[in-house]
């Protein structure tokens, strides 16, 4: 994008309007005499927290500590949420035998399940990506059922009436008819993976970046809080642009691509 | 040869349960091969019905239909369908969905290549074979989807109204090309529609049902001279037909 084309962007130029606002707020409220540093620590040391973790090594154990949990919870959690989404939204048999079961389960918050993970597996590794792993797969299941469900009934008929047979009217058909409901399955459950991510590490580990924050608390080392959670939103944010950019690509033959 | 025949057919949706309604009662007949049929009739008498259940997309409660003696149990590709709603698959290119139904069997790339171009060619859609379907008109959407049905090779055509959607230009543009496409394959066409003067232009023999329930009311057998052009549609000949059409069914 050329210059000329960023500044005429009112979308672009808007958001970056916002942003800067809430900097400079925050500039001008630590700059104050009467503010607290303790409570409300300059950006300069943020910034100085941010280096000293990243010298130390400290934030990049963390961060790679936490994105592995991540990574993993989300493709076991997303992978078990296709297979079951697609077998529950086409199969009736499969739906009647498992809907019931998803539809009970839902509204439990996947947090409810750390005290009894961390009774039955200990603080672990497994536990913080089994709690991932539950949160993607409930909020994308969802998402793949409701996908199946709304496959168009003539692109159905349009395909049984060339000779597909029921499999490879699933395979040919509802699959890519599902794809954007899937796709917002993935989207929601990266968030929900985030969400997770850090409150299962805020409350059993020994690394990672929700242990980072709890450090900061401990240590009232409210610069480092405050780095970590830049770090965190900075993270949710680059992943989901790399989603968002996936899902243009798939979604090139659909009228609303964005 | 696939000659299609409906025997003592009777449908009631809900049949033994209170409410039952019955749509379509005790219809014979029988459409011949490389004919052009049409059923007409006014909203409600079942046509879309009769041509959903000749397609097996669901099963008639009494009476039963055969291609070719076999009776029609389900769907198969023997008889191939051009919907009424927009029915072209948006995820693939308009070349993909021509060649669907033969991929669907395993034809080879180099034989779906063949099958795309010749019936892109066909339906007036070279140049198109790239684009997806949402950058297609109406219009051309409708000849990818009968491009497709017409590249998979059914005995029968069966089509449900559709060119309902289309403005009366590109509907009228719509009609000559099938019929051209038509002449050149002489697959036997079944065909519903609630518009006379489209029954009259393309066909052979136009049935009309009578509605509520639908019975077999009349078979005009449309005597014009083929190939037809647009001109015909104004000929005393061609009006009458209509005229006489137009009084039977129920206003």
């Amino acid at each position: 994008m050329k210059l000329v084309e960023i500044l005429s962007s009112r979308r672009l130029l808007l958001g970056v309007l916002s942003i800067t606002m809430v900097f400079l707020m925050y500039v001008w409220v630590t700059n104050r005499p009467d503010n607290n540093p303790a409570l409300l620590p300059p950006i300069s040391d943020i910034v100085a927290s941010f280096f000293t973790n990243l010298n130390s090594g400290n934030l990049m154990t963390a961060l790679g500590a936490s994105l592995f949990r991540i990574t993993l919870g989300f493709i076991i959690g997303t992978s078990l949420a296709v297979i079951v989404g697609c077998m529950v939204g086409w199969y009736k048999t499969v739906e009647y035998l498992l809907d019931p079961l998803i539809e009970a389960v839902r509204p439990i918050p996947p947090l409810a399940y750390i005290p009894i993970i961390i009774i039955w597996f200990g603080i672990d590794e497994f536990s913080r990506v089994l709690i991932i792993t539950i949160a993607c797969f409930m909020v994308c299941v969802i998402n793949v059922i409701a996908g199946m469900k709304n496959v168009p009934q003539v692109y159905v008929d349009a395909a049984a009436t060339m000779g597909a047979t029921r499999f490879q009217v699933f395979r040919t058909v509802a699959i890519p008819a599902a794809t954007p409901f899937i796709i917002t399955g993935y989207r929601i459950a990266l968030g929900a993976a985030w969400t997770t991510l850090v409150a299962s590490e805020l409350l059993a580990a020994q690394n990672g970046l929700g242990f980072l924050l709890q450090e900061g608390r401990r240590y009232f080392a409210t610069d480092q809080v405050m780095m970590v959670i830049v770090i965190i939103g900075s993270c949710a944010f680059i992943m989901d642009r790399i989603f968002r950019r996936i899902q243009a690509y798939l979604m090139q033959w659909s009228e609303a691509r964005e | 040869m696939p000659e299609i025949k409906v025997n003592d057919l009777t449908h009631t949706f809900g049949k033994g349960e209170p409410g039952a309604l019955t749509v379509l009662e005790g219809i014979d007949l029988t459409f011949e091969t490389g004919s052009f049929n049409t059923i007409i009739g006014t909203s409600g008498c079942g046509k879309s019905t009769l041509l959903k259940m000749m397609a097996g997309l669901f099963e008639p409660s009494d009476g039963e239909m055969t291609l070719d003696g076999d009776i029609i149990k389900g769907t198969d590709r023997r008889r191939g369908m051009v919907f009424q709603q927009d029915a072209v698959f948006p995820w693939m290119t308009v070349a993909k969905n021509i060649s669907y139904g033969p991929r669907l069997r395993g034809a080879s790339k180099a034989e779906q290549r063949k099958i795309e171009a010749k019936w892109a060619e066909m339906v007036g859609l070279n140049g198109f074979e790239d684009r997806w379907p949402r950058e297609l008109s109406g219009g051309m959407r409708k000849r990818v989807d009968i491009g497709r049905v017409y590249a998979n090779d059914p005995d029968v055509l069966l089509m449900d109204e559709p060119f309902g959607a289309l403005d009366a230009q590109t509907k009228e543009r719509m009609q000559s090309d099938l019929l051209e496409t038509w002449t050149k394959t002489k697959k036997t066409v079944v065909f519903v529609t609630h518009d006379i003067e489209e029954a009259i232009f393309l066909s052979d023999n136009i049935i009309v049902l009578s509605s509520r329930p639908g019975r077999v009311h009349h078979i005009e057998k449309v005597g014009l001279a083929r190939p037809r052009s647009n001109e015909m549609r104004l000929t005393e000949e061609f009006l009458e037909i209509k005229r006489r059409l137009w009084s039977m069914l129920d206003h």
